[in-house]
């Protein structure tokens, strides 16, 4: 088990409070001023340069956002957000549109770099550098390999660079910032935006609707298999800003993308808050596999700082046969309120949800997933995995339902709890609705510390305590771990192994 | 969603504040317990719960209590004979104790009038927090129940059978019971009547060291009555509670059951059936407080659903940071078996304690195909093997209470339920 190894080796060298993406980069930045008005809106869109329906579509939305309140139910406590105090526009200066790697400011390249992202790394940079010398060739076998990624970084609100774009054009797959698509794509993203999550749906995805600034898009058109993994990175890196990213994901009929997403912001005192939105839409018999890793700063030893993570995340099984699956490893943020849903609208559609949320020091998780069967013989797949330790709260809270027409609907569900001392909480909170005599829901949930008898077993074996609680912990999420993609799955046990650096042994 | 509204109170509300005008007059008790009974009703003037509440999510009380009926206090309501006979029967009937109670030794009964006119039960009138709908209507007009303790040591022979019986209108009833220390009894609580009636009705427990009580709750309201109960207890050192919930009947009903272990060594076990039908509304909430180590529980729920009926279980088990050595465990399992019918379930952990074992387990489904298969490759028809697996189904939680006598009398009540509803 060498990732192990590197797991505690990493744990060694880490405090808890020494964030490893804690730097902070000096870089020429563009900001509307503080507040949010709706000429603050007026002044996004401008800046974007978007056609006047994408304009009125967010003051809709921000009209509607003035008469919300802010929800409380979630079990996360923190001090009122002062949406005043907020600067909701940030953009890197130098790059008002880069058109290669080399065109990319060097210090935000060296952000990327630091953060180890694959953006930079051998295999794909050359791989950068072939598509831009042969840009009039035709696309190259090498290109349905496996292990190379595209990227879509988003540094504050702006879109910087994406990778790969001609090689995915040449497959017909659209891969860009959201403001790009907006632009370039209009009927495509006017036809789905919203229309998984629309912008009444709740506070901040309503907020989001409002003011979002970036974020990717992909479109996969129909009997495509994207050839590549693609990843999106974002960054929060000015002080007092939020970050509200938009995604969107269509994948036509019989269309297949894998996407990573990655988060990091600089270690502060003040907490900054991120508010994205995701759609995801799967027509027939497409497939949409959504990875997540997020790393968000959370906070220091004593809870200070750190992201208030308020994430709508939501798939739309549209088409008869479609599938889509999330995957996330939430080691980061403050504050995670964060539910990434499937609605299995097509008949014989499936979901999936595998989630490790690990939480130390101060950090408040309420996550879960919501998978709403509406087609017939739909079935959904839930395992979640949660490791709280120091401080902190750790909650699943989760939503199954069968409606009237929604024949043979099937549901498993697995939570488990790992507790790793005794100041932490882990809370399991499921909802199982059935309105259908055909549905069949199992639900399963189980709590508990790191069994003594385990921890003998493989410590009587001659490994030290903290490794031995290591190897426990990375079986105990290695059903949700084996759903990462390759090159998340290293990072992913290196990250739950720094998370919990601190309140091991 | 979330948006501004200003409520406008629904009838059933303007009905309630209205009735507690009129009944202030007649409610036993002063000073402190009115001050408990102002408190009580400023609550239910904020409005009943609605399924924006939490623990209300799935029991809209505002939207179901549609009709709230008037005080009958003419209604003659007369005794049942009881579930395991020659039990002790202390009957409340139209919402008023009986004087003449029988004499049982170790055992003292008082009406609780006479506690709400001395005013030595408010402490315990209080509600349960600010959700507490069922505890805030009882403690508005709660007027009579029954005061039970049972001396230290003291083990009873034959079941005391707590009975309630409504005759259309509002009963609003309390039953408190104290168990002394090493004491034993099985206690029955009957609720049950013969009209539209609203029934709020609250069971307190608190069971001493070592004391071990078995409580059954026998629910068999007719199809037109709203029944919200609730039942309290605090079970202390190594002391053992087995409760047993049937509900059988009922329009609107909401079973709640709050219990805290107080004491090391307590040990809780919560066994339910809920058999809904027609057009029931049923639901039973339980929470749970694991409050200090080294306490054990076990919840097994079932559900049978048949009809348009909507069933509801939710079950919190809170272990308190404090409470090492927890170990609970529980199961809810559901037959739907009409796709007219509906059942939501909600089985939540909630955990402060490291050293802990904590598990759920929540099913729901349609009758295995496999067994029904079995049985009717047998010759039996489809719906006598229907039957026969559902009855099963919920007959295991009966046989597991130890006492045959009591476990005859339940399978009675079973079967007379599954005659009428088929």
């Amino acid at each position: 088990m060498p990732a192990v190894q590197d797991t505690i080796d990493r744990v060694r060298k880490i405090d808890v409070d020494q964030y490893k993406y804690g730097f902070q980069t000096e870089i020429a930045v563009d900001k509307a001023p503080k507040g949010l008005s709706e000429d603050i809106i007026r002044f996004i869109s401008a800046k974007k340069d978007e056609p006047s329906w994408m304009l009125e579509w967010r003051l809709e939305a921000y009209r509607r956002w003035l008469t919300l309140d802010e929800p409380t139910w979630a079990r996360v406590h923190y001090p009122k957000i002062d949406f005043q105090d907020i600067y909701y526009y940030a953009a890197p200066k130098s790059t008002p549109g880069p058109s290669s790697l080399s065109d990319v400011d060097p210090e935000l390249l060296k952000v990327y770099e630091k953060l180890g992202i694959p953006l930079r790394e051998q295999e794909i940079l050359a791989g950068v550098q072939k598509t831009d010398a042969s840009d009039l060739e035709e696309p190259s076998d090498n290109v349905y390999k496996s292990g190379r990624v595209a990227v879509d970084a988003v540094f504050d609100s702006v879109s910087v660079v994406t990778t790969f774009k001609k090689e995915l054009a040449q497959a017909g797959v659209i891969f860009c910032s959201i403001s790009e698509a907006i632009r370039e794509h209009p009927e495509l993203v006017r036809k789905y935006l919203g229309s998984v999550v629309p912008t009444s749906d709740n506070f901040y995805a309503t907020l989001n609707s409002a003011v979002f600034t970036d974020g990717s898009f992909v479109f996969v058109p129909k009997g495509v298999r994207c050839p590549m993994e693609l990843s999106t990175y974002f960054r929060m890196n000015e002080k007092n800003t939020g970050q509200f990213e938009r995604t969107l994901i269509i994948a036509e009929e019989g269309a297949y993308v894998s996407y990573l997403e990655g988060c990091t912001a600089p270690q502060r005192d003040e907490n900054q808050l991120h508010a994205a939105v995701v759609e995801l839409v799967a027509l027939d018999d497409a497939e949409i596999k959504y990875s997540t890793v997020q790393n968000w700063y959370p906070g220091d030893a004593e809870g200070k700082g750190g992201i208030y993570n308020f994430v709508t995340k939501r798939g739309d099984c549209r088409g008869d046969r479609s599938k889509i699956s999330w995957t996330q490893v939430e080691t980061g943020s403050a504050i995670t309120w964060k539910y990434p849903s499937c609605i299995l609208r097509g008949d014989d559609s499936s979901g999936e949800f595998y989630s490790i949320a690990v939480s130390n020091g101060y950090q408040q998780v309420d996550s879960g997933t919501k998978m709403i069967h509406l087609g017939k013989n739909t079935s959904s797949r839930i395992i979640s995995k949660g490791i709280a330790a120091g401080f902190s709260q750790n909650t699943y809270r989760g939503q199954v339902s069968a409606h009237r027409k929604a024949t043979n609907a099937r549901n498993f569900t697995n939570c488990d709890s790992l507790l790793i001392g005794d100041q932490c909480g882990a809370h399991t909170v499921p909802y199982m609705e059935a309105k259908n005599s055909t549905a069949q829901f199992e639900h399963e949930a189980t709590t508990s510390k790191i069994s003594e008898d385990q921890k003998f077993y493989v410590m009587q074996r001659g490994i030290p305590e903290e490794e031995a609680i290591a190897l426990i912990v990375n079986g105990f999420v290695k059903d949700v771990i084996q759903q990462l993609p390759m090159e998340f799955a290293v990072e992913a046990q290196k990250l739950i192994g720094i998370s919990l650096e601190g309140s091991v042994g | 969603m979330n948006i501004h509204t200003q409520p406008q109170r629904t009838p059933a509300e303007t009905a309630l504040i209205d009735a507690f005008g009129d009944r202030l007059s007649l409610l036993p008790g002063d000073g402190a317990v009115m001050l408990k009974r102002d408190d009580a009703i400023e609550a239910i003037k904020h409005g009943l719960p609605t399924r924006r509440i939490e623990s209300w999510h799935y029991t809209d009380l505002r939207r179901l209590l549609s009709v709230v009926p008037d005080f009958d206090p003419t209604a003659m309501a007369k005794v049942f004979a009881p579930i395991v006979e020659g039990s002790a029967v202390l009957p409340v009937l139209n919402g008023k104790s009986d004087v003449k109670v029988p004499v049982l030794d170790g055992v003292t009964v008082q009406s609780l009038s006479e506690k709400l006119v001395d005013g030595s039960i408010a402490p315990g009138l209080d509600p349960y927090g600010s959700d507490d709908a069922i505890g805030a209507l009882n403690t508005a007009f709660v007027a009579d129940g029954y005061f039970v303790d049972i001396a230290d040591g003291t083990e009873l022979e034959k079941p005391i059978e707590l009975q309630n019986v409504q005759a259309g209108g509002q009963t609003h009833v309390r039953l408190a019971v104290r168990v002394g220390a090493g004491a034993k009894a099985v206690i029955v609580e009957r609720q049950a009547g013969d009209g539209a009636a609203l029934v709020s009705s609250v069971s307190q427990l608190v069971l001493g060291e070592g004391a071990e009580v078995t409580w059954l709750i026998v629910q068999e309201q007719p199809e037109t009555a709203t029944h919200l109960a609730q039942f309290k207890a605090h079970i202390g050192k190594n002391a053992k509670l087995t409760l047993f919930v049937m509900n059988a009947g009922g329009k609107l009903v909401r079973q709640e059951v709050m219990v805290k272990t107080t004491g090391e060594g307590a040990d809780f076990k919560l066994r339910g059936i809920n058999l809904l039908a027609g057009d029931t509304h049923g639901d039973v909430t339980m929470v749970l407080d694991h409050a200090v180590p080294h306490t054990t529980s076990t919840e097994v729920i079932r559900n049978v659903v048949t009809g348009k009926a909507r069933g509801v279980f939710q079950g919190r088990i809170n272990v308190h940071q404090y409470a090492q050595k927890t170990n609970a465990k529980m199961a809810c399992n559901t037959l739907l078996l009409s796709d007219d019918g509906e059942f939501s379930t909600k089985p939540e952990l909630e955990i402060f304690a490291d050293d802990v074992v904590c598990g759920h387990g929540a099913t729901v489904t349609e009758i295995d195909h496999d067994h029904l298969f079995y049985l009717m490759a047998r010759g039996v028809d489809e719906k006598s093997a229907r039957g026969l697996l559902v009855k099963a189904f919920v007959a295991e939680v009966i046989e597991e209470l130890d006492d045959e006598t009591i476990v005859e009398a339940l399978e009675a009540r079973l079967d007379e339920w599954f005659v009428t509803h088929g």
